[in-house]
């Protein structure tokens, strides 16, 4: 049997004292592509945010590759994608600056990076098809190519958990379907991946299970769901993300 | 006789060289993060900790140190908590440290001239023990800045990422606010306390016109802090005014100057933007003049594009369109 990679049991997460997840179950094993699915305020994303540590559970237990997460120290381990209209912030970066930092969970302070941490970055942007750009700002690119630096950054550590929390809101179908194809390398590999996901789109075809969530609880675990069950009811709304570039201070 | 002659003045200078690096070099992770008014907030507060140094008779370098730093983390616990009112708290913070510090100077019985030349520096206070203590401190951000830089750039650039990254981000949190309040300290005798966050933002402003990298835009920035800081320190020579004045008119003079340059850079780019726009929009925009046809002949690679063909002309994309091309 398969090595269980991410292993979730009866997690409860409360934000300013309102429960979201009441008792929830999830677990990836080795090679897996798990979709989480659900409405909005379903508590998917707090699901995968607690899972990588960044939402303390109030009860249950989270484990990442058999270690609990209080005392996992192999970070390089987890490529996470958070959710973000931007891969800018106050100041410029070019994509290889920003992809870089995602290989510091493999680098010790006061070194220099090495060969294999400078080839790693070149070949992460490679994965997500942004090469080209690599010396480009990356507040001056589309929605779509800052969500693939974001991906790439989370590639940059190589590894053997890839966890996306909605890396595809509001992105143009030609990031999808790059997006799609860097993933399909990836799971080639024989690595695995969790994503949240608001609609399938390219990466249907790719994915082994959906786990549906509704009000905090787990409705439906398994093979994908037909489309009509991917969403609880018809959506209530569309973000419009077309705004979103990050613009730097004056602009 | 030229200023350099005096002891004063070339203490002053060099205290304004360390100055002109340090600010700019902590700036610029505070403007990464859109920190951008932290350094103001420390200068209010560190006021307070120069006043309790008027009033004990210990030297006010140590006193607005201990203070600030204080201040530092004070902010840092607030802002990790993320609560609504954080605002609203820090602004009591800053407004605490201005009364504070107004209230103990006149309890000590120094005059509003002494508070004066540390709200906006003067060129002739710098004793040689105060330089010392700028000088170490000032080499010690600098190197901070510098040695771990890959850290503090991630997170100063998602902090969350940071964080799964296994980055102690809580720690460097705290390490940047501290290297903000020694560098406001570092900063109090050239440019002053209410001055000192210019000194920090204007120059990273600047930089960011011109540069498309965190690197370049971090060298330039220090280089741009150097100038003003040091013409500013001159000026005061000649002309009797605070120094922090002069500096930061000086720095801002430096970004009136860049801000139409900055201005084209970026048209430039978004032009580049726009080029690629169309493929997610799908409006219509033909090319600019169009000097021969595309066919698989012509030499710019074919791409093929749902159901048509378009040619790589120029980083963009160009599709026949009746009797001209559009941008794909």
């Amino acid at each position: 049997m398969r090595a269980a990679v991410v292993d979730v049991r009866g997690l409860r997460v409360d934000l300013d004292d309102r429960p979201v997840l009441h008792g929830v179950d999830l677990k990836v094993v080795e090679g897996e592509v798990v979709t989480l699915l659900g409405a909005n305020g379903s508590g998917k994303s707090t699901l995968v945010r607690t899972t990588v540590g960044l939402v303390p559970a109030a009860a249950g237990e989270v484990r990442l590759f058999g270690t609990p997460l209080k005392s996992f120290r192999d970070w390089w381990r987890i490529g996470y994608v958070p959710q973000r209209t931007t891969a800018a912030a106050g100041v410029p970066a070019t994509v290889r600056e920003v992809v870089a930092a995602g290989r510091l969970a493999r680098r010790s302070l006061f070194r220099p990076a090495r060969k294999a941490d400078r080839e790693a970055v070149d070949h992460a942007i490679e994965l997500v098809g942004l090469a080209d750009q690599a010396g480009r700002s990356v507040a001056n690119l589309s929605g779509g190519q800052q969500q693939r630096v974001l991906i790439a950054r989370a590639a940059a550590s190589e590894p053997d958990l890839l966890v996306l929390d909605e890396p595809n809101a509001g992105v143009d179908h030609r990031s999808q379907e790059a997006f799609a194809r860097a993933l399909r390398t990836f799971v080639a590999s024989g690595r695995t991946v969790l994503l949240v996901l608001h609609d399938m789109g390219p990466l249907a075809p790719l994915v082994d299970r959906g786990v549906v969530l509704d009000s905090g609880r787990v409705v439906h675990d398994g093979p994908l769901p037909t489309p009509s069950m991917t969403l609880t009811g018809p959506p209530d709304h569309h973000d419009d993300h077309r705004e979103d570039y990050g613009a730097g201070l004056f602009g | 006789m030229s200023f350099l002659d005096y002891d004063f003045m070339q203490r002053a200078l060099i205290a304004a060289v360390l100055t002109g690096l340090a600010a700019p070099a902590v700036g610029t992770y505070l403007v990464q993060r859109r920190l951008a008014l932290m350094g103001d907030g420390l200068g209010h507060v560190a006021l307070t900790g120069v006043a309790v140094g008027l009033l004990t008779g210990w030297a006010p370098v140590w006193t607005s140190v201990a203070v600030a730093v204080l201040g530092a983390l004070a902010i840092d616990v607030v802002r990790a908590k993320g609560r609504a009112s954080a605002d609203v708290a820090l602004a009591m913070l800053f407004y605490g440290g201005i009364a504070g510090g107004v209230l103990i100077t006149g309890l000590a019985g120094s005059t509003a001239a002494t508070l004066n030349t540390y709200l906006f520096g003067s060129i002739t206070t710098v004793s040689a023990d105060d330089l010392w203590v700028v000088a170490v401190l000032a080499v010690v951000v600098i190197a901070l800045a510098v040695g771990l830089a890959p850290q503090l750039f991630a997170v100063c650039q998602d902090e969350e990422f940071a964080r799964v990254s296994g980055l102690p981000v809580r720690l460097y949190s705290m390490l940047i606010a501290v290297m903000a309040a020694v560098t406001v300290t570092v900063a109090m005798r050239t440019v002053g306390l209410l001055l000192v966050s210019a000194l920090m933002v204007v120059p990273v402003a600047t930089s960011q016109q011109l540069t498309r990298s965190f690197r370049t835009t971090f060298g330039l920035a220090l280089a741009l802090g150097v100038v003003p800081s040091v013409a500013g320190v001159v000026f005061s020579y000649y002309v009797d005014v605070a120094p922090g004045a002069s500096i930061v008119v000086a720095s801002l003079v430096g970004f009136v100057l860049a801000w139409p340059v900055g201005s084209l850079l970026r048209r430039r780019r978004a032009a580049a933007v726009n080029g690629e726009d169309p493929r997610v929009t799908g409006a219509h925009v033909p090319a600019e003049q169009h000097p021969h046809q595309h066919d698989p002949a012509c030499g710019h690679p074919a791409v093929e594009h749902g159901d048509h063909t378009d040619y790589l002309h120029d980083g963009h994309l160009h599709a026949a369109h009746g009797r001209h091309y559009d941008e794909h």
